[in-house]
Parts: C-alpha cells; structure tokens; sequence
C-alpha cells in the first residue's frame, strides 16, 4: 500500500476532517494525531503542546507525514526540517547543520531522499514525506534499522536517522551492489563516531533482506 | 540453570532500538512547553571593543522578546571552577577573540530570532593586532599543570643517567641524532549533535537539558555561573550526540540561554548553528613542537627530547600536555620534556579526543620512523628494541603491559613483513603504496565514582550512575556489568545516566568512565545482595524469617535456605517491598603510586598516492590493542575502529586554518573535513584479553580515546614509505604531496 493509499483511507487514525477541526480549534501550526503509527507516542502526548504559528504571510502547507495528512500555516521560512521537528514534533529527523553539509536531516520526499533543512516547507507542499518516525511497520522495525542494530552501524546516534533514511533509499536506487558503491552512495552522511565500516556492514545485509 | 555471564560478549546497544526509531531525544529533541527560542550574535572583529550597538530595529522585528547585549546584560557570575570559561559573556565592552557572543536575541520562533539576530548593528573600536600565530609567540610559558587544576603529570622534567651533566650533552653523545618540527592548526570535535540547551526554571529551580558529558560537573559549574547552589540545577541528558571532549565545559551560550531563562520567566532553547559551534565550543589548539633521538648506530636510544609551544586561547581553557606519550613509551636513560602554552587570541581552546597523546605521538612516533629510517632498523624492530618495561620517568612498573605481543599480532595480521624499506618503490599503477606503523598509548585512569543497584519487585533490576554516554556504548556497559555482578539475564537489566539527579558519576573524559564504574556497580550490586539477605531474615513477611543471614545465600537472582528458593522479586511481593537498594562508591587505592598504568595501541597502515595528483588514502588498517579485561567485544570495536578514523582525519583532511584577522577560516562542515564512508577502508581490529588486575579487581581499563593516539603517525610513516616525503605539517594534503 502506498503512503497516499493510507493516507486518504477513512478511519485511519483521525480523519481529515476531524483533524483539520481541530488543527483549526487550537489555532496550532500542525497537527499529527495517531493511534497506530510509531509516531503516536509522540503525537498523543504532546498534541496539546504544539506551539501556534507565529510569523508573518503565513501560507498554508499540506503534506502527509508517515502517512498522515497534516495542514499547516506555514512561516514561509520554516525548513521541513524545522517544521517536522519544532511543529510536528517529529524529532527523531535531526538537525547536523542546517546548510546540506552533513546528510543529519535525511528523510524521504516523494520516496526520494532529500535533505530536510535545504528544503522549505511550503515547497514541499502536497507531498509524501517519510521520517525515521515511519521506518518501522508497528514493533517491527525495518530491516535497515535492525541491520543497524546488529552490526552496530552507529554510536551517539545523532547522525543515525539521516543514515537509515539515506541506506533505504539508496537500496531502492539500486546502488547497494557493492563496498565501494554503498561507501560511494552514503558519503553524503557524516558519522563522527566513524562507524563507516559498521554501516557498510549493515547496509548490505539489510539489502539482502530487502531484495 | 546458569545465567550466562554477558561479559565480553557481542551485545547490542541496550539503547539502539531508541537510536534507530529516532524515539532517543537528544537535547535539542525534549518538549518544554511554552518555550521561546535565542539566537545568538557574535563580533566581527578579533580584538577591541564594542563602542555601540543598535538593537532598536532587532527588538521590533516580528515575534522578538529580548535582546540581551553588554549595554542589556544578564545576571551572570565571574569563573567558577574549570568547567567555563575565562570569561563571562555580556558583561564588559570587550572583544577577547573573533566570533564572541556579544548578543543574545529571543524570540517566539527560531527562524523570528534568527532574522533578529541579523538586525543587531554594532560599532567597535579595532585595539590592536589579535595575536594569532604560535610561531611568532614561541616559546610559551611552561605552566604547571596542577596550577591550573589538573593535578597530575609534571609540565615539564628532565631524567639524566648518572654522570650525564645535561640532556644537551646525551644527544651530543648519541652517534644517531634526529631532530624534527611538526605543527597543526587547529582541528574541531565536530560531534554531529551541535550544542543545544533548553533552560527551564521553576520556583529558583532550574532544570537544563543539554548535552554534558559529566552531568554533575556541569550543573556545579553552570550553577556557580548562574549564582545559584548545585542542587538547584538539574541536568537533563539522557543522549549525548557526540562529545570527544566538547560537551564537557559550560559554554556560554548554554550560560546565556539559562540566564535569559530566568530572566525572562520562560523557557528558552538554543541551539547553535555549525558555524557557531566550529568557533564557541572550543577546538584542538594549533601546536608547534619538536622532538630530539639520540640513539646508538643500531637504534638503540640513548636521549629522547620534546619541547612543545601550544595555543592556549586568552579565554580558556586548559594547557596541552602534548609530551604525555613521550614520557613512557620507550625505555631511554635521559629524557626531558618541556610542555609550554602560548596566549592567543583566539576562540577557547578545548580537550579534544586524546587532546595530549593524539599530537605528542603523532610528532614522537613520525620522529621515531625517522630514526628507523636513518638507522636502517626496521621500525617495528626499533620499537621492540627499545622496549620499556618500567617507566623512564619513575621507574614503576607498569600495571599490565603487552605491547610487544601487540606489535606481533598486528605485524602478522596485517602482513608487516611485506613492507619495502625503500620509499617509492612498490607501484600499482598510478597508485605509489606505502607501509606504515606506529604505537598508541593512553593513560589509564580511575576516579572515586558511585553506583546504585535496585532490585525490584517485577523482577527487574536498574543501575545507575550519573554518568553519560555519548556513543561510548556506557548505557550497555552499567547493564552488563550490573547482570554480570548479580548473575542475571541481562534483559532484565535497565541501565539509567545523563541525568544530575543521580548517584555521583565521573565525567566522560580521559577514557575514565569504564574503569572508574565497573568497580563501583560491582560494590553496588554486592551491597543490594546484603540488603536484600537483611531484608529476607528481617522481615516477618519473609520465607526466611528469622534465619542467621549467613544461612541464606543469593545467587543469580534467588534466595536459598534450607533447600528452599525464592526469587528477589517473590521476596519483595512477600514483604510488600518494591524494591530494595544499594549505592556503593569505589576509588582507586595504593596501586596508583606503585604502578605505571596505560592501555596500549600497536597501529599498522597502508596508504596508496596517487602518482599524479598526490591524493593519499588509506587502503588497509590493523590495530591490535592491550586494553585489559573487555566488557563488550562490539562496542569496543566501534570505539577502536572509531578512534583510528578520528587519527586518519587528523592525519590527511582536518585543518581549522587561522586567518590573521583571528578568523577560524574553515568552519562549516563544508570547509572543515572530517572522514566520509568513502575514505575509509575496512578496518582491522583485534585485543588481547589480558585482565589488569591491579588497575581493578575486574581488569577493565580505559580505551574510548586510545586508538586515535599514534593512528595518524601510522598514516604519516605510510606516507612516507610510499612517497619518499615526510610531511611534518598537519594535515597531509595533496598539495605537499606534489610539491
């Protein structure tokens, strides 16, 4: 099922009118509510935080996120980014350097990986983004975030969630056949810790099982 | 049924499932409600003062709060101990070095406080030329280093043998001299998680969460900046993203977010940006330094000198001691060191990663590959030839030491015998190959540290230390070694740190949280045994009430006596306890003044150069390691694989250069370099398992910053063996390459 299939089905979570009203009602900049998503915890209890959009010429944003439509009034200046982690509370997209330099804030546009804090949220607009909040189908995590767990593909983690992103899309570019080309195709995400030999490692044996 | 004991086992990060769901929240990550957000300005010029500054179009920009400067300051509070820095922010017209916070804007939102920010108009008055370069102000001062709160090694000492008038004379006499000058700008942590702190004060409380690699120590220092008492700030940091040293210290933008927070009455957030975090959260200082050999024909060494001038920022804060290394690796009569500081002003200066033995090895093991190579003794040969077995300095014995079997197995495994003592000449294609190999060594330390073990009445056990970790694999490490010390399944283990509020940990620095820890948990869990036995003869609730508590005996997880067994979680429902508790602390005794105690590195490289365009890269690398007893066989692989990337970094991509204007020129992530996936080879790693018993009952020492020590004059010597060149300037680029 595609993430627009889930996303338009009726009651799946909150439907969309029902959480426009209330987007509406709290005068919030966004909302994601969900009962079955990985997201939910962070959705559930922190809902009533979201903070109200501030700023000036405010525009309205549509997007679905993890499958969720969410609708927003948008500072024109607000990142994805910035927009996932300070509106949606989606905080597990992380901010390395805010200038496309480091791979931190990789998540899925569209099935494609971009980079989140090179992308303004506005132009986003209508499209499927996907979080490390939305790898994993329930308990069961993705088989990239299992590969990263077993050969320790990480350390801080603070890089981790742009390396997950990055390693998913990068088996469905087909660019997983080899050391030198998963090395080649993941440069664009730092890892202080230098656990590169460990992603590696994971990377190709979750492509195996993602095949 | 025996529990497997987890120790030395590959275990999976007991915190990785929150790593890889991004549910792990990192500073930056916490939900404060009602939070605003700062954003800081910085000056633009290095050195002079500020005559005025125009805020009014700042404070009218949409959605601003405050803008705090020296002419609006905050209430803040001058040096409290070492953990900040030299100076207090906002409180004076002056700028020490470019790049200073001289502004804090807050707003409602980031991006409304950022824009702010960019309104701020500031005039200054230019006082002079910042001084900029060690070259120019060499020789330093030599300091002592206790002077400045680092009790320990001397700055500075000569060691002659008997009849030796001077360390002058023993080089005369030496029939092989060597004598080499390196230098480094300097380089940057880079930890992928910037410096974020949301501050939150609730009736003169203040609860701070951030990054610290020593939760205790910064909320000591941050309250004595704020001028508050310790136990009124708790640090929150359950993840640290990254630290090598720069998340120990208060930095003052985590100083000015706490103060506009209580100033305000609100919660603030700040996180600086990666140009920011390059300038205010310190850096590895540039060094100039130099090594004398003097050694028989056959290389035996007679004197090793090493004078080192190294940046200490007019703002702070520590002085480098770069001759760590060189004060006990080989065995020579004479030795002398003199470890001096030069004042520049430049941003603060911070430990970075091995902040002393990553440099001082780099310069005594690229000199010690030039004592081979005019000798003509095989450097592994020359280091076994020059074998210590009790240090030159002090004469002590070392705690555990099998660095010799280091530089065996790693010369097997990686193929040492291969090598072509003559540079230049193994090709493959455009390709010149070189061998290259170095020692590392890493003082081991213990610290007093405390730990707490909970038995529970669901049959779970906790651990705590207000320790951190910062990718360490720290959090797996108390839950091993506490299931390890109470023959329990480690699932049932939860692991708490990164948090003020709990039972006094040591700080994530000098590699000492393993070996400080493990002792104390251990105590801990022995200690909860105790009272859980108290508990079970005391209470009338109990099965064995009434028994001598020498009749009843624990073991993994139960209670027996007299045929009879209960398990701790039973026992507790039985007597209408959730839980039952132990907080021990341990710390080192007398075996500290008797022994020398390192962790040792033996590091072999091969390096390929481009014949044409001078580029190096690192195509294979061993290690094998003498760190003592191992807790977890995967997290210390991580961490050794990831030090000797950090040292190939050092060697070949990582430079902060210094503009003449007290600029850090390179700082972003796009013009400061650090190691990608594709630069980096496979990486060979192997220990031993000797356990250092002295060092500890359990025989775990230190290694989180060992393998970054000599890894990168392992890169430099390969360099060499390939090319013929010996670049003695940090970092080896291409360009020298083809010069």
């Amino acid at each position: 099922m595609t993430e627009r299939e889930r996303s338009e089905e009726p009651g799946d979570g909150l439907s969309r009118r029902g959480l426009l009203g209330r987007a509406s009602a709290m005068a919030v900049g966004a909302a994601v509510v969900s009962t079955s998503s990985p997201g939910a915890a962070f959705a559930s209890d922190t809902a009533a935080a979201v903070p109200p959009a501030v700023g000036e010429h405010l525009v309205d944003v549509r997007l679905s996120v993890n499958g969720r439509p969410v609708r927003l009034r948008a500072d024109p200046r607000w990142t994805l980014l910035d927009t996932l982690r300070e509106r949606l509370e989606l905080t597990g997209t992380k901010k390395g350097c805010d200038r496309g330099q480091c791979g931190a804030c990789t998540v899925h546009v569209d099935g494609r990986r971009v980079l989140s804090c090179l992308t303004l949220a506005a132009a986003a607009d209508g499209s499927q983004v996907r979080t490390i909040e939305g790898l994993a189908d329930g308990d069961e995590l993705h088989p990239m975030q299992q590969a990263f767990i077993d050969h320790d593909g990480f350390q801080c983690g603070a890089c981790t969630s742009g390396q997950i992103m990055s390693a998913v899309a990068l088996v469905d570019e087909g660019h997983a056949a080899s050391d030198d080309e998963i090395r080649e195709y993941m440069s664009g995400n730092i890892c202080r810790c230098s656990a590169y030999p460990f992603i590696v490692d994971a990377v190709k044996a979750a492509s195996k099982v993602m095949r | 049924m025996t529990t497997t004991s987890p120790v030395g086992a590959e275990i999976d990060r007991v915190e990785g499932r929150a790593k890889v769901t991004g549910a792990a929240r990192y500073a930056a990550d916490q939900r404060v409600n009602g939070k605003a957000y700062g954003y800081l300005v910085q000056s633009t010029i290095g050195l002079g003062s500020i005559s005025s500054m125009n805020t009014a179009q700042a404070l009218a920009a949409p959605g601003v709060i405050a803008v705090y400067s020296p002419f609006n300051p905050l209430k803040l509070y001058a040096r409290q101990g070492d953990s900040a820095e030299r100076y207090v922010p906002l409180q004076d017209d002056k700028v020490r070095f470019r790049g200073q916070i001289i502004g804090l804007v807050v707003a409602e939102s980031f991006e409304q406080a950022r824009d702010a920010a960019a309104l701020v108009r500031t005039q200054y008055r230019e006082e002079g030329h910042p001084r900029t370069s060690v070259a120019a102000a060499a020789p330093g001062t030599t300091v002592p280093s206790d002077a400045v709160g680092y009790p320990g090694p001397p700055s500075k000492n000569t060691v002659l043998a008997p009849g030796v008038a001077s360390i002058d004379d023993a080089l005369r006499d030496s029939a092989v001299t060597v004598e080499s000058t390196f230098y480094q700008d300097p380089q940057n942590h880079c930890a992928m998680e910037p410096h974020a702190t949301i501050a939150e004060w609730r009736d003169g409380r203040l609860t701070v969460y951030v990054g610290a690699q020593g939760p205790q120590q910064y909320a000591a220092a941050l309250a004595g900046r704020l001028g508050v008492e310790s136990d009124r700030v708790h640090v929150v940091s359950p993840y640290v993203g990254g630290g090598f040293g720069g998340k120990y210290k208060v930095w003052n933008d985590a100083l000015v977010t706490a103060a506009a927070a209580r100033d305000l009455g609100r919660p603030v957030k700040l996180v600086v940006s990666r140009e920011q975090a390059f300038i205010l959260n310190g850096h590895r200082p540039a060094l100039q330094q130099t090594v004398k050999l003097g050694a028989s024909h056959d290389g035996v060494l007679n004197a090793v000198w090493h004078e080192t001038d190294s940046e200490d920022s007019v703002v702070g804060y520590c002085p480098n001691l770069p001759a760590e290394v060189t004060r006990a690796l080989y065995k020579t009569p004479n030795l002398h060191f003199d470890q001096r500081q030069v004042t520049l002003d430049l941003p603060p200066i911070s430990s970075m990663r091995a902040p002393w033995a990553t440099p001082g090895a780099f310069a005594l093991e690229t000199a010690m590959d030039e004592l081979a190579v005019k000798t003509g003794v095989d450097p592994l040969t020359l280091r076994l030839r020059n074998y210590a077995t009790t240090s030159p300095e002090t004469g002590r014995p070392w705690s555990s030491k099998h660095l010799d079997e280091c530089y065996r197995v790693g010369a097997e495994r990686f193929g040492w015998a291969d090598r072509s003592p003559v540079p230049g000449t193994r090709v493959d294609g455009e390709w010149l190959v070189g061998m290259g190999m170095a020692s590392g060594m890493l003082s081991a330390t213990r610290a007093p540290a405390s730990a707490r073990v909970r038995f529970r009445d669901d049959g779970t056990v906790t651990v705590a230390s207000a320790i951190s970790d910062l990718g360490t694999g720290a959090t797996t490490m108390l839950a091993i070694v506490a299931a390890d010390a109470l023959g329990v399944s480690l699932k049932t283990v939860s692991a708490e740190l990164g948090d003020s509020a709990l039972p006094p940990g040591v700080p994530a620095i000098g590699s000492i949280v393993t070996g400080s820890t493990v002792p104390a948990v251990q105590a801990a869990a022995r200690d909860a045994i105790t009272a859980l036995i108290t508990l079970a003869v005391q209470d009338a609730a109990s099965p064995f009430h009434g028994k001598n508590s020498t009749d009843v005996h624990y073991q993994e997880g139960r209670l027996e006596a007299d045929g009879r067994s209960v398990s701790f979680a039973q026992l507790l429902r039985a007597v209408g306890n959730p839980a039952v508790e132990a907080i021990a602390t341990t710390a080192p005794g007398a075996e500290t003044t008797r022994y020398a105690m390192d962790s040792f590195a033996a590091h072999f490289c091969e390096v390929r150069v481009n014949r044409y365009t001078g580029e190096p890269r690192v195509s294979r690398f061993t290690t094998v390691v003498d760190v003592g007893r191992v807790v977890n066989a995967k997290a210390l692989r991580s961490q050794l694989v990831g030090g000797i990337i950090f040292g190939i970094g050092n060697a070949l991509l990582e430079v902060n250069a210094i503009e003449d204007n007290g600029r850090l020129a390179n700082s972003s992530l796009a013009d400061y370099l650090v190691p990608v996936n594709a630069d980096i080879p496979a990486i060979d790693t192997h220990w031993l398992d000797y356990p250092d018993t002295v060092f500890s009952e359990f025989g775990s020492r230190g290694m989180g910053e060992l393998t970054t020590v000599g890894s990168s004059a392992a890169v430099g010597n390969a360099v060499y063996n390939a090319t013929g060149i010996r670049i003695r300037d940090l970092p080896i680029t291409l360009d020298k390459l083809i010069a």
